[in-house]
């Protein structure tokens, strides 16, 4: 019998999702989100730059509900990837490796993320009075 | 919750596994099927159940699930024991690695509950019901719980696990501070040089996954900083040299599963950002 045929133990099926692999796979999707989001990003703004009739279609779309999601998970997105980017920047230096550290500072990121999209939110929707 | 020690078991967990299909990029020979279940011997009064996986090269078979019910009355505290007693009264197939049964010889790696542990510091009171045993995670499996370990040996091999000097041989012994030791042996005896290769964070570790085959892994990299960080060696520019590579080294995204899971409390994800510190500043 050959390696190949043998079968391989399974990984991500059975796997126990943690604080340190979730808050990775979010820090990937959101980055993948923000780079999806900068186009619609310069789209808004060559809309705007447009005139009005190019801009209302647009802020049709993005006042929709599907629009209104979209803008919650784009801002979600940028507050949790720059929390836990900040993260990163700490371990790349060296700092924030023991374990109970990694626990504070991931807990701290998901908090501090969701605040920062709530506040946002709550300011935005005043502004438009 | 915040977990301050990697034996902290986990309380509340949203998610017991990741929200992806049965047989998520997994071959058609590695799909596991449904085993048989090994009943409790009558009278039985303290049971529990051991959910473990199959495999037997001999046939021609997909691996599976068995269940077995263990009397905890006549049973010894750890899972190691659990293992032993199904091995020795139940199913004489069942077959697994072990060894010190006592955490020193890291050859009882296995994933219990989800997550990497040795079986003989484990305790059952300290599983879940059915407590589920897999194999280490993403290797070829020799047979049942033995997977084959060839590859992480290779790679062990790659960073030349050896004190290597250019300076004349002394009469004696190369010598060494208490401090200097202190860097291998950690002051609290959770230095790199305490680990005992048990695989449980590589085997733990999604970029080794997808990327083992060119990704040293933790358990490879906490060994390669443990000779970068011996004060006898003479050989550390080389050794960087050697580790210097987008795949080898910098596949590690710091997701930190491997200082979450170490049974001895290590903690490779610090090696591997001190390694790649040390290939920063030596640039200045």
């Amino acid at each position: 019998m050959t390696r190949d045929d043998r079968p391989l133990s399974p990984d991500i099926q059975i796997y126990r999702p943690q604080l340190t692999s979730v808050l990775s796979i979010i820090h990937r999707f959101t980055g993948i989100a923000l780079s999806i989001g900068a186009p619609l990003m310069v789209w808004w703004l060559i809309a705007a730059a447009a005139g009005p009739a190019a801009y209302s279609a647009l802020h049709g779309f993005l006042a929709s509900w599907l629009g209104l999601v979209l803008l919650l998970g784009w801002t979600f997105s940028l507050f949790f990837h720059l929390c836990n980017g900040i993260r990163h920047l700490f371990w790349d230096a060296g700092y924030g490796f023991e374990l109970q550290t990694i626990y504070v500072s991931g807990w701290a990121a998901v908090a501090i993320s969701i605040a920062l999209t709530l506040t946002s939110w709550i300011i935005s929707f005043g502004m438009k009075g | 919750m915040i977990i301050k020690s990697s034996d902290q078991l986990p309380r509340n967990t949203l998610l017991k596994r990741f929200p992806v299909p049965k047989n998520f990029e997994v071959s058609p020979q590695s799909r596991i099927e449904r085993g048989k279940t090994w009943p409790a011997p009558a009278g039985a009064t303290s049971i529990k159940k051991f959910e473990v996986y199959r495999y037997d090269p001999e046939t021609e078979k997909n691996p599976r699930i068995d269940t077995y019910e263990v009397d905890l009355d006549t049973c010894g505290p750890m899972v190691l024991d659990a293992l032993m007693k199904i091995k020795d009264e139940i199913d004489s197939t069942l077959t697994f690695r072990r060894s010190c049964r006592e955490g020193v010889c890291g050859s009882c790696s296995m994933n219990i509950d989800g997550t990497n542990w040795l079986a003989c510091t484990r305790f059952i009171t300290d599983t879940a019901e059915p407590a589920t045993i897999y194999p280490l995670n993403h290797l070829p499996v020799i047979k049942d719980l033995v997977p084959d370990l060839t590859h992480l040996y290779a790679q062990y091999a790659l960073i030349e696990p050896w004190l290597k000097t250019n300076s004349p041989v002394p009469e004696r012994e190369r010598l060494q501070t208490p401090e200097a030791a202190d860097a291998l042996n950690g002051a609290d005896g959770k230095g790199p040089a305490a680990c005992i290769l048990c695989f449980c964070c590589t085997a733990g570790c999604p970029s080794h996954w997808w990327n083992g085959n060119r990704f040293l892994g933790p358990a490879v990299l906490l060994q390669a900083y443990r000779w970068l960080a011996d004060s006898r060696d003479e050989a550390t520019g080389e050794r960087l040299d050697n580790l210097e590579d987008p795949f080898r080294l910098y596949r590690c995204h710091t997701i930190l599963n491997c200082t979450r899971t170490c049974p001895k409390g290590l903690n490779p994800g610090k090696a591997i950002a001190s390694i790649k510190k040390m290939i920063v500043e030596r640039r200045n």
